[in-house]
């Protein structure tokens, strides 16, 4: 029993960090009806900022300051970066191409993540990159018997935090019923004198600066980054999209979670189930869709005939 | 005016002067690797070494008073585009290649080169089948193979140090799977007699980064050693993981886990202890030819590689170079049998045989330790 | 869903590249400059134009959202390596079984999840890429060898004849893709292909004019399977080693890559694309480890200038010199001539009727709740033949679900719907359109990208039998049936005026015309009731007046006409029978006169009010 509740531990702390991302992408995904494949790829170059800014700037605020603020330096620094990557992605790869409709929009988005993947890889170089031990907090918590590391109680309290904070601007504020009632008509919207521009624009800055923000976190729990990454935590993002229902912040969360609860139980109880974790994973997915073809918070909208 | 029609003149004897040292036309030595994809490290640092070796050739003279040209084909770890390679290779006229990284990679390179007579070096291709599989008469290879390391590891593990409950993870690709099979048959007599059990054999997900479900599990199983037979970049997060789980167990890499990446990305405190079944490296050997080669390195990228592949790589050349003096031809059946009979190569990893199929021969193993500095040391339990 | 920008033929150029391009293929190998490796090339490029033809069936033709395609391919390519190692089946004999293998494992696990939408289907079908690739990794049974694959396999032979070398494997591939290519053209100037391609435009349009869209996506997933599995095959063969990582996501996103740039549902468009994927990585090797990024600018670039595609679909243009629109008279179109409807499910209960005469279409007590909304309720409508019957009502009060419900949309959750006496409760759209009932849409739903004859054309879907091997062998049924087809179609366009604008795409016409242009695929399913949603909105005076004479005409043609209207003149105009439906409910019925000056009625419309200026009761 206690080594389900481990696994069960383990399987929050890696669905956190889904959930993260998940929320990144779904703010994206949920107005433009974008697949954005460079969003796991904005991840990377996020834990890849964070690093960058960690072993050139950090030492000497932590210096004066102290760990966490180093830390903190270098989220808000990946989180800015990125919301101007973000900004300039969309210009480039996404704003040209609207217009064409949504399969060349996935060629396009497919495009961006592999120019991102390869430019990464040119300016940081193929090796793995290490987060300095010295510049992240190593702290531990002792919890039901478990020890807890500190940073992966912070990373699920600050998912969470986030969640709610962009639930919040969604649901509760005007600028929030704009976002939604973009996501629903686009062209409606605009007629009705909502600033869509303004709508995309926020939703560009946050969704892929909630990316890097996920990818600095990342690093400094896992230490090792590499340019590859992020394909994996891309896909595993739409995943978590989907299986909690597309347009739903809350959905993205929990399809995060219970995606990265899933993974853990399917590899800690099958015999030989690491292997078959992802396979497995996957067909749950489908099956879940089988069952409630729009996820499991299901979608709002449903079509006019 | 006359200063400059005799700079024009010096310069042109010296282009007609250099050009007659190398005046004959350069040999032509193809180099396959990923250059791009998802092991684009070992790509990279298998064109840097390949091409710091070429360079130590070139400057004592080339091959047969020729220079050495390397020509480098990207294979992106796809089979077919590693087809294409081989196939553009071929139709540049290479007297060799050196290829490739992967087993599933080089396999269709491998058939190529067979059909079209170019000899073929393989560096980080250690599948059993590859040579003992079809018969390949242009084929050879500078790395070992599965079965010796996963011989050595079970006669070691049980006979030595009398380890019972083994667990055997990988990372389900060719390299580490293979490694792991080899090693589980070569458990089986021991098996059979009761000296020892498999508690775990699993593979986990390259690429992912928390492995703490499979942590878990590897724990509950209660294993005596721990030997993780994949890479090195899930070997450094695995051991840190577990290590920071509290999980002591003994962990053993195979001979693709240790080098200067790991050690990062583990953390030193981690890495204190660990095992590794590892070919005898060059600082023990003290060849010569590592040390001309390192310094030379060293010198143009400033460090060393950081893994064991890339310096097979290098081997290979040097192994054709030889093979091309000896053969005094470079004509592929030569080359081939000059190969298979010559014993007077010297690599960086030592003295360069190859067996009748074309593997490495006598490549040994032996277990070693990374002590507090973070360096291997050869372990005598 | 999507966009297929399609620009007319023009030239009598064009006619000559197809020629200039088999030509330069088969002459491709003997070129000067050319060598094994670029013969090689020139064999992925076949290759992939193959892969890239069959994703291009679901994915061009019906648009359905595919992103593991790879899994299909591997599997062609698995059992083959498979079956010739261990059982010594010859490669060449296994061309065929890959393909088998392949769309039969394509039917079983598409069947499930075919529904799904856009998105959702594209998930699914990431993951089962993924779950075949997982499953061919971890060798269940020891039948895959895992990571390492299957080595050995070996050359196909045709009698004493092997194709080993690099040019005979070029020719091999070449000449399946042409047979291919042949197949795939006649199947897109056919009633599949335009059911295809309607699906692809509009899916419940599609329905309701009667295709089976289930059955026809089905098929084009089992069909691009299939052609996925001949190029597994072919693609064992030629490596002679297969392995899990030839089928990676990456290997499903390049095919996804190679419709798009080509333009989807264009056959040449996608070998281009085919070229263009292949080949630019092995010209830029000089660029080492660039290489990617120039490939991934390469598809930003190309979609935001070419986002159609490089060579889009052009719409066939239908030669029809020579056919006699004027001469055709209504009985030659009528229902009863046209093809034999294909009935495939008959309900058991047959109501007789009491009444008479006998109501052509009866809704007998119908509910329908929407979670708590209940947006029918408990409502009846009689509508007799040969007559105009009018449901009116004020916006939002459930006409159009009830249309829905009539046309098979939804199910009800209770009553039932008798047509003709037959209980057709719940029947599925295009079934209810086999058995007689067209209908049109509230916002039109036309099929844009295809022309207004190619629209008319797919009304006549659920009338013609011809399948997928007369299609493909131009049996002569099929042709003369295409040709019938062709002529009642004509027919119609010229009833409605829309001749001139045959090939014209139905997007660019003017808003009325399409109004018109949808009244004219309806009626192109020879029905007996026409059920039109608020045909005269938009219409200005002069336009409706013109409606009005056409329905009436149609009427003496023996067709039964069920309107939903908002426009009063229309209404008391044409109408024999009116109906009031007032939040789900009936409030009113009878003569145009009586339900206009019923004071129900007028409370719904305008509110309760204690005088009404006007009024004559």
């Amino acid at each position: 029993m206690r080594v389900f509740f481990e696994q069960l531990v383990n399987g929050v702390t890696v669905g956190s960090f889904y959930a993260l991302v998940a929320l990144g992408y779904s703010m994206v995904y949920g107005v433009m009806k974008l697949i954005n494949f460079a969003h796991g790829d904005l991840f990377t170059l996020g834990s890849y900022l964070g690093y960058t800014f960690l072993v050139w700037g950090a030492a000497w605020i932590t210096e004066r300051a102290g760990l966490w603020w180093g830390v903190l330096g270098a989220i808000l620094f990946a989180f800015l970066a990125n919301a101007g990557a973000g900004i300039l992605v969309e210009r480039v790869a996404y704003r040209p191409v609207y217009r064409a409709g949504r399969l060349p929009l996935v060629v396009s988005a497919l495009g961006m993540s592999i120019f991102l993947q390869n430019a990464i890889m040119a300016v940081w170089g193929p090796r793995f990159q290490v987060y300095p031990s010295d510049l992240v907090p190593v702290a531990s918590l002792r919890f039901l018997g478990l020890s807890l590391p500190l940073l992966k109680v912070v990373i699920l309290f600050l998912s969470l935090g986030v969640m709610f904070v962009m639930y919040w601007i969604v649901e509760k504020t005007e600028f929030g019923a704009a976002v939604r009632a973009t996501a629903l008509d686009r062209e409606m919207a605009t007629l009705l004198g909502i600033d869509v521009q303004r709508v995309i624009l926020f939703v560009f800055t946050l969704g892929p600066a909630l990316g890097g923000m996920a990818g600095v976190m990342n690093g400094m729990y896992y230490r090792s980054i590499q340019f590859s990454m992020g394909w994996n935590y891309g896909l595993k993002a739409f995943t978590a999209t989907i299986l909690g229902g597309i347009g739903n912040i809350p959905g993205a969360m929990v399809g995060g979670v219970l995606l990265g609860v899933i993974e853990t139980l399917l590899a800690g109880y099958i015999p030989g189930g690491g292997a078959w974790k992802d396979g497995f994973t996957f067909l749950i997915l489908i099956l879940v869709l089988i069952f409630r073809p729009t996820g499991i918070l299901g979608e709002k909208v449903a079509e006019k005939v | 005016m006359k200063s400059r029609r005799l700079v024009a003149f010096l310069f042109l004897s010296a282009v007609f002067f250099w050009g007659q040292v190398f005046a004959e036309e350069p040999i032509r030595i193809g180099l396959q690797a990923p250059i791009t994809g998802s092991f684009a490290i070992e790509g990279q640092m298998a064109r840097q070494c390949v091409e710091v070796a070429a360079e130590l050739i070139n400057e004592q003279g080339g091959i047969l008073g020729r220079p050495v040209e390397i020509i480098v084909a990207d294979d992106a770890s796809n089979p077919r585009d590693s087809a294409l390679a081989a196939q553009k290779l071929v139709s540049q006229g290479v007297v060799a290649a050196i290829a490739s990284y992967g087993s599933s990679v080089t396999e269709p390179a491998a058939d190529l080169y067979e059909r079209n007579r170019v000899v073929c070096v393989a560096y980080g291709a250690t599948a059993v089948r590859l040579t003992m599989g079809k018969e390949r008469r242009y084929f050879f290879r500078t790395c070992g193979r599965d079965d010796s390391q996963g011989e050595f590891f079970a006669r070691f593990a049980v006979e030595t140090m009398g380890w019972r409950r083994i667990a055997i993870m990988h990372d389900n690709q060719t390299y580490g799977k293979g490694v792991a099979e080899e090693t589980k048959k070569y458990l089986e007599p021991y098996i059979r007699e009761g000296r020892a059990e498999i508690v775990y054999y699993d593979a986990i997900t390259p690429g992912d980064q928390d492995y703490s479900a499979a942590l878990t599990k590897l724990r509950e199983s209660n294993p005596d050693v721990w030997y993780y037979t994949a890479y090195y970049p899930e070997a450094g997060l695995l051991v840190r993981q577990a290590r920071e789980m509290g999980i002591t167990v003994p962990f053993v890499g195979s001979n693709a886990v240790p080098n200067e990446d790991f050690v990062r990305i583990a953390g030193l405190e981690y890495v204190v202890g660990t095992f590794m079944t590892q070919e005898p490296l060059p600082q023990d050997l003290n060849t010569p030819k590592a040390q001309e080669f390192f310094a030379a390195y060293r010198a143009k990228y400033g460090d060393i590689p950081s893994s064991p592949w890339p310096i097979y790589a290098a081997d290979a050349l040097f192994a054709l170079a030889q093979a091309i003096e000896n053969a005094k031809s470079t004509k592929p059946d030569d080359i081939a049998q000059a190969m298979r009979t010559m014993e007077n190569a010297e690599g960086i990893t030592g003295p360069i045989v190859f067996t009748e199929r074309g593997d490495r021969k006598g490549v040994p193993y032996a277990m070693y330790r990374y002590n507090e500095k973070g360096q291997l040391e050869l372990f005598t339990p | 869903m999507g966009v297929v920008f399609s620009r007319p033929r023009t030239g009598r150029f064009w006619r000559f590249v197809p020629v200039l391009l088999g030509g330069f293929i088969a002459v491709f190998p003997f070129l000067p400059f050319v060598n094994d490796y670029w013969v090689d090339v020139g064999f992925f490029v076949g290759l992939y134009g193959l892969l890239g033809l069959s994703l291009n069936v679901v994915l061009g033709e019906v648009g359905l959202f595919d992103l593991g395609h790879a899994a299909f391919y591997a599997i062609g390519a698995y059992t083959t390596a498979i079956l010739n190692t261990t059982l010594n089946i010859p490669v060449l004999l296994l061309l065929p079984v890959s393909a088998l293998v392949a769309s039969g494992f394509a039917y079983l696990v598409m069947s499930p999840v075919i529904h799904l939408r856009g998105d959702y289907l594209c998930i699914v079908t990431i993951g089962i890429g993924e779950i075949v690739r997982i499953i061919i990794v971890n060798n269940p049974w020891g039948i895959t060898n895992g990571p390492n694959g299957i080595t050995g396999v070996g050359f196909p032979t045709l009698g004493p004849f092997v194709i080993q070398t690099p040019m005979q494997f070029y020719y091999f591939v070449w000449v399946v893709v042409a047979f291919v290519a042949f197949m795939l053209l006649r199947l897109q100037k056919s009633r599949i292909g335009r059911a295809w391609n309607a699906i692809r435009e509009d899916e419940i349009a599609a329905e309701a004019m009667g295709i089976d869209v289930r059955a026809y996506k089905l098929l084009a997933f089992t069909l691009g399977a299939a052609l996925a599995g001949l190029a597994g095959n072919i693609y064992a063969a030629k490596m002679a080693v297969v392995s899990p990582q030839s089928f990676l996501f990456m290997e499903s996103a390049l095919l996804f890559c190679i419709v798009l740039l080509g333009g989807l549902g264009s056959l040449p468009g996608v070998l281009l694309g085919a070229a263009l994927v292949v080949i630019f990585p092995e010209v830029f090797r000089r660029f080492a480890s660039f290489r990617l990024l120039f490939f991934g600018l390469a598809l930003m670039v190309a979609m935001i200038f070419r986002p159609g595609g490089l060579l889009p679909r052009r719409r066939e243009i239908l030669e029809l010199d020579g056919l006699d629109v004027q001469g055709f008279s209504a009985e030659k179109v009528s229902p009863g001539r046209i093809g034999q409807v294909s009935l495939k499910e008959h309900s058991p209960i047959q109501v007789p009727c009491e009444l008479d005469p006998c109501p052509l279409l009866e809704v007998q007590g119908v509910t329908l709740r929407f979670g708590g909304l209940v947006a029918v309720n408990r409502y009846n409508l009689a509508v007799y033949p040969g007559r105009v019957t009018s449901l009116i009502g004020p916006n939002g009060a459930g006409k159009t679900t009830l249309f829905n419900i009539i046309t098979g949309i939804y199910r009800p959750d209770e009553g039932r719907v008798l047509f003709k006496g037959e209980d057709i409760t719940g029947l599925k759209p295009h079934l209810v359109v086999a058995r007689g009932i067209a209908r049109t849409f509230q916002n039109i739903r036309l099929f844009p990208s295809l022309t207004c004859l190619e629209n008319v054309l797919t009304g006549l879907h659920c009338r013609g039998s011809s399948g997928f091997v007369s299609t493909v062998l131009r049996m002569p049924f099929q042709v003369q049936e295409e040709r019938e087809f062709v002529e009642t179609a004509a027919y119609w366009l010229y009833r409605v005026g829309l001749w001139e604008y045959r090939n014209e795409l139905a997007r660019n016409l003017p808003y009325g015309r399409q109004k018109y242009l949808e009244i004219a695929r309806a009626l192109t399913t020879g029905p007996e009731l026409l059920v039109l949603d608020e045909p005269s909105s938009g219409l200005n005076e002069r336009e409706t007046e013109e409606l009005m004479e056409f329905l009436q005409r149609l009427l003496q043609e023996g067709i039964t006409i069920l309107l939903i209207e908002h426009d009063m003149n229309v209404v008391m105009g044409i109408s024999d029978w009116v109906s009031v439906m007032d939040m789900g409910s009936k409030i009113a019925e009878g003569s145009p006169w009586e339900v206009y000056n019923h004071p129900r009625v007028i409370e719904a419309y305008l509110g309760k009010e204690e005088e009404w200026v006007g009024s004559t009761s």
